[in-house]
């Protein structure tokens, strides 16, 4: 039942314009209705789902109305619109379509059909007679977008909630249900590569001001200004000098070769989604509509094929699931009822107060980007540190946040100010009894944060959440030290804090499932993705990545350039070398991190000399200007001086292939053993950890995916290899060695021809 | 008759900070923002608790029209708590408070945020009228040749400033500045340049001996990239007798005694307090500074605008039958040395009493060691629409210290009025 219907609704029912309307189609996801004055509506709404999306019935349903619209001669225009709040198309049905892409090794014919039949009926659409506007408010995806290009005009509300794109390549697809193909030529060459090939979301604003679309409006205006479209007559062929100067066949076959050599450089040819966005859209400028639409289906049965876009698709699904799922921890978690504003909440569900008041001790690097955080998400937060400078550089830091998220156009300065003005910033002891939550972010030293849970336990409610921003030490042990250990838990944000989305919540011995569940919910509410993880040294995300650093330091104290280890892994598919990494975070932080672990797994971790070198030699990375690189300018240069840490005859012992292969085994080694320890409990857990919280290749699904991928025989007998020729901790953990021996894999194999 | 008791359960402001330096880029409702933000923190307070947020602004800014709302806003005050700013001139401050008691009396209400905030530094410059008619009148203008016999208009005088500030001091009805009202105290009472210089002294001396004590009542400013601002820069250690000696009279030139050393400086800062019922505060737990007892406003001549203090405590004495010298500790806004001499001098005077009060014995006599002991405006500065606010704290502060009972405090207004009030440590 929807109680408010927009006015615009209401009205034609009042007036007994509906009379027009034919009746409802089987399907029920648009409605049709026929204003007076010819003006056609067509009104998306899926029914029993807050977002509209294409799957084939909604398809064939589009197309029955737009045939019924062909013949009906009292429609002088169409205007498409969506009646869900926050969403006008969010485009392809992703689980029908990753269906077809799981089931088999081929594409299912399904698939072929499923493409052909939306680039038949938004064709049909662009064959109407008369003028045809969308009206778009709330997001508009892939799919919907390319309905919307079909379209003569667009126009759309300047709300936050509408955002235009083509994420298809993010997906390792491409749009193929004409985006390719018409896109250029609305907006020119250059502008259609740059909206395909990075898959960026833009709001209403920047959509307008490249031509994506034609007007905006707010969005009960919409239907108004979408008549006022609607009587310019169909839309004539651009004749922008942009779009004619970039819109020929000789430059876009000269562009083609141009930004693939670019594309290739700065990825590796690892995406091969948008390799094939680049030829299909290149290539499509000045051929017929028939034969790009050809290629648009040829390459998007093509890259269902590839590894990559079966694990991008995955990882989208793990984010989703991490933005909604709260049963990760066995628990039986409820999910929130959902309220009408004013109403009162329900007496029969006891649902989880959510967080309100949340306090942030620390001002430091971390403290002060949870602080900032929190407040940008609407959430007033006390930001406690010991005296006013290092309060004063909190602010600082948040500060200039904000003033980094207004030049980027992602808040207005209004805004920007609303969210620094939710900073309570003090000093010294106040009474926290009325918070909710308290994030500790300071110093990583376990006496000091003992003492200072053992206060908080006793100077906050008996509701509040003691959390712990540790990335090593043991949150059971912090909650040890206090009376009220069950209400301790870790919540590890990485670094830098508003680009990272994902947060580990680590479950102590203590901790209580309600304290965790409102934790869970709590990172969700913030808009970061958690993953739980057992209290264990590095939780998951630093456990992995540690020996994979260490051994690059390893690596390069034996005489491997630095170049060259770093470039391995970019090659590899990484966002960053690992030395480059180590710099970035500080040798100092890293070297305490991976003492921590040292001590934990003496066994086979050993923190590698060279990084206290540096440390001791004042040269904590990109803080000091100086690390394994110098970063005097933008882009770092290897920093020579360091070398004289390196073993002085062992240079050129490693090819790049050894480089990455001992550093990737290593982490596939820690990432199984892991899941071995139940440090979390499944593949897909670590795999999307790995991805979200180090940029682990994603193509690659993550290292135990990727384990997958080589077989996990070949991963144990390469780690055995490396322990035969003299280093004992690649020791294949025994999980590998087991799942190895039975044939078995991580995740489940469906379908895959052996 | 109700006989509920206003609490002062807490307070806080910012430094105050001589006007063009550290905050001159900071407007009234950021540094008001500034204190309500700090007043929460410290206090624990859940703000959907508070009734109304009342402040207190001389000089209010053009761009934060109702500057108690948007102080309330944007410290996170609820949307659905309302908001209005009083103007006492340099009473405003005080309003706040006696407002938020009126309106506990009359059943508006049991919690209240109030305070002053003043930017003295953005008091803005303006045209002059003539300037404002001819812009109008370019505005309105639609053809070119219009627009043109417009522009031809102005005259260089039209763009000479008004400075908001020197207008903002002056009375409208007697045409004297502030300045020149002290003037007319010291030559009518007698006071000499000497004497207002010793006094100016004491205020700078006392204010830098209490320097931690005041700290207790100061927020940090947080100013992004900067150092925090932690404390007052008005007192200075380099005041004697031979310095002040070499400034010039500003406002009787050759003859006058009143110098920018023996006057209140012209400073931004902010004040917060939250102030609730007796019963409100006993049920949330707080243990209050103290309670508002009593208050009362009065008038008096604008050209001796100085006494108003006079005039007020007289009042008050009459309200509640306790006089002066019952006082533990006495603020008496130092908006002139001259001004407070005279005050101290009126209020002992029989004659004055008998003549101008129409009373048989004088007030009292007002003792140095219970006058403004941490210092007055003279060393810490005059936020006009804070201080009024900044002297309750102070006081209740001081009284806590000293284990006294109670505290009489009271300003000149500029306009020719007196405020004072009674604080007391129990109820």
């Amino acid at each position: 039942m929807k109680a408010t219907k927009p006015i615009t609704e209401r009205i034609v029912t009042q007036t007994g314009e509906g009379d027009l309307t034919p009746p409802p189609l089987a399907g029920g996801a648009v409605q049709h209705e026929v204003l007076a004055d010819g003006v056609c509506v067509l009104t998306f709404d899926c029914p029993g789902t807050s977002a509209n999306v294409f799957n084939e019935s909604v398809l064939q349903e589009l197309d029955e109305h737009l045939g019924i619209i062909a013949q009906d001669t009292r429609v002088r225009s169409l205007v498409l619109r969506s009646a869900k709040e926050s969403i006008f198309i969010a485009g392809a049905d992703l689980h029908a379509l990753s269906a077809s892409l799981e089931s088999s090794a081929e594409p299912s014919p399904g698939l072929a059909n499923f493409i052909e039949l939306g680039q038949r009926v938004f064709t049909h659409l662009a064959a109407l007679k008369v003028p045809t506007v969308a009206a778009i408010h709330g997001a508009c995806v892939g799919g919907g977008m390319e309905l919307a290009i079909a379209c003569d005009y667009r126009i759309a509300s300047p709300d936050k909630a509408t955002k235009l794109g083509f994420p298809e390549t993010q997906l390792g697809i491409l749009p193929a249900w004409g985006g390719c193909t018409r896109l250029p030529k609305l907006v020119g060459l250059p502008v259609a590569l740059d909206l395909i090939l990075k898959g960026k979301m833009v709001p209403a604003r920047k959509a307008l001001k490249i031509g994506l679309i034609d007007a905006t409006a707010p969005k009960e205006r919409l239907l108004d200004l979408a008549r006022q479209w609607a009587r310019r007559g169909k839309r004539p062929a651009s004749r922008k000098f942009g779009v004619m100067l970039t819109n020929n066949a000789p430059v876009a076959r000269l562009t083609l070769p141009y930004v693939r050599t670019r594309l290739i450089r700065d990825t590796y040819g690892h995406y091969p989604g948008v390799l094939k966005a680049l030829e299909v859209t290149c290539l499509g400028v000045g051929s017929s509509l028939e034969n790009s639409l050809q290629r648009e289906r040829d390459a998007i049965l093509e890259l269902a094929r590839t590894e990559a876009s079966r694990n991008l698709m995955r990882l989208f699904f793990l984010q989703e699931r991490a933005k909604k799922v709260q049963a990760e921890t066995g628990f039986s978690l409820r999910p929130m009822p959902a309220r009408k504003p004013g109403s009162k909440p329900s007496k029969t569900v006891d649902y989880l107060p959510s967080i309100k008041h949340p306090a942030v001790i620390g001002a430091g690097v971390m403290g002060a980007g949870i602080a900032h955080w929190l407040s940008s998400r609407k959430l007033p937060v006390i930001l406690r540190d010991l005296n006013p400078e290092a309060v004063a550089r909190g602010m600082t830091t948040i500060h200039k946040n904000y003033e980094d998220a207004v030049k980027r156009h992602i808040l207005t300065r209004t805004e920007a100010r609303a969210g620094y003005d939710r900073i309570y910033p003090v000093t010294g002891n106040v009474s926290l009894k009325h918070t909710d939550l308290v994030i500790e972010a300071a110093v990583e030293k376990m006496d000091l944060k003992k003492e200072l849970f053992r206060q908080l336990a006793e100077n906050t409610g008996p509701e509040t959440i003691l959390a712990t921003n540790t990335s090593a030490l043991s949150v059971s042990e912090i909650a040890d030290a206090t009376n009220l250990p069950e209400r301790v838990v870790g919540i590890h944000f990485f670094n830098p804090v508003h680009r990272m989305q994902l947060v580990e919540v680590v479950v102590g011995h203590h901790t209580d499932p309600v304290v965790l569940e409102r934790t869970v919910r709590f990172v969700q509410q913030i808009g970061k993705l958690p993953v739980v993880v057992s209290d264990s040294p590095g939780f998951l995300v630093n456990r992995i990545l540690m020996p994979y650093l260490m051994e690059a330091a390893t690596l390069f104290t034996m005489g491997a350039r630095i170049e060259d280890i770093d470039g391995a892994m970019l090659e590899f598919g990484m966002p960053m070398g690992p030395l480059r990494l180590v710099d970035e975070v500080g040798l100092d932080v890293a070297h305490h991190v991976a003492e921590t672990l040292t001590l934990s797994f003496a066994d086979r971790m050993n923190t590698p000399g060279v990084l206290k070198n540096l440390l001791a030699a004042g040269l904590l990375g990109r803080k000091s200007k100086q690390g394994f690189y110098r970063h005097e300018s933008k882009t770092p240069r290897p920093n020579e001086a360091v070398a004289m840490f390196q073993h002085p005859n062992g240079a050129e012992q490693y090819s790049r292939t050894d480089l990455q292969r001992r550093m990737v085994l290593l982490m596939i080694n820690e990432a199984a053993r892991c899941l071995e320890e139940e440090v979390v409990t499944s593949p897909e857990d670590v795999d999307f950890a790995m991805v979200m919280g180090t940029g682990f290749a994603p193509f690659r699904g993550g290292p135990l995916r990727y384990a997958d991928s080589l077989g996990l025989a070949r991963v144990v007998s390469e780690l055995q290899h490396e322990m035969d020729l003299g280093d004992p901790y690649f020791a294949p953990c025994t999980l590998l060695r087991s799942k190895a021996a039975s044939h078995e894999t991580f995740y489940p194999q469906k379908g895959v021809a052996v | 008759m109700k006989t509920q008791q206003l609490a002062i359960v807490d307070g806080v402001r910012t430094p105050f900070i001589k006007a063009g330096t550290d905050f001159a880029a900071l407007g009234a409702e950021e540094l008001g923002r500034v204190a309500v933000n700090a007043l929460l923190t410290r206090t624990g307070l859940d703000p959907a608790l508070v009734d109304e947020v009342i402040f207190g602004c001389v000089a209010q800014p053009a761009d934060a029209a109702n500057v108690a709302r948007v102080i309330a806003l944007r410290a996170g005050i609820p949307e659905s708590v309302p908001a209005l700013t009083v103007h006492r001139n340099c009473a405003s401050g005080m309003e706040a408070v006696t407002q938020a008691y009126e309106h506990m009396m009359a059943g508006r209400g049991e919690v209240f945020i109030v305070g002053g905030a003043e930017s003295m530094s953005q008091v803005p410059l303006m045209y002059p009228q003539s300037a404002a008619e001819k812009f109008t009148r370019l505005s309105k203008a639609k053809t070119l040749p219009q627009k043109l016999q417009a522009m031809a208009g102005f005259r260089p005088k039209d763009f000479s400033p008004r400075v908001g500030l020197l207008l903002g001091l002056t009375d409208p009805v007697c045409g004297l500045n502030m300045g020149q009202t002290a003037e007319v105290l010291a030559r009518e009472l007698g006071i000499s340049r000497e004497e207002q210089d010793a006094f100016a002294i004491e205020s700078h001396r006392k204010a830098l001996a209490a320097t931690e004590r005041l700290q207790e009542e100061i927020t940090p400013v947080y100013l992004p990239g900067k150092d925090p601002v932690v404390k007052d820069n008005g007192p200075r250690a380099d005041q004697s007798p031979e310095v002040l000696a070499k400034l010039r009279p500003i406002f009787e030139r050759g003859t006058g005694t009143v110098t920018a050393g023996n006057s209140s400086q012209v400073t931004d800062g902010a004040v917060a307090l939250l102030v609730m019922s007796g019963e409100m505060a006993e049920e949330l737990g707080y243990k209050p500074l103290g309670y508002l007892k009593a208050y009362a406003y009065s008038g008096c001549d604008p050209e001796r605008m100085g006494l108003g203090p006079v005039f007020a405590m007289d009042r008050l004495e009459e309200l509640t039958g306790l006089e002066i010298e019952q006082a533990d500790l006495l603020e008496v806004n130092e908006a002139f040395a001259a001004q407070v001499l005279g005050v101290l001098r009126a209020a002992k005077s029989e004659k004055f009493s008998r003549k101008v009060l129409g009373r048989r014995t004088p007030l009292g006599e007002v003792t140095m060691d219970k006058l403004n002991v941490n210092g007055g405006s003279i060393a810490l500065g005059h936020p006009v629409g804070a201080t009024g606010a900044r002297l309750i704290l102070t006081a209740l502060k001081e009284l806590e210290r000293r284990q006294g009972a109670r505290a009489l405090v009271s300003l000149c207004v500029g306009g020719g009025q007196g405020g004072a009030v009674w604080l007391e440590r129990s109820v």
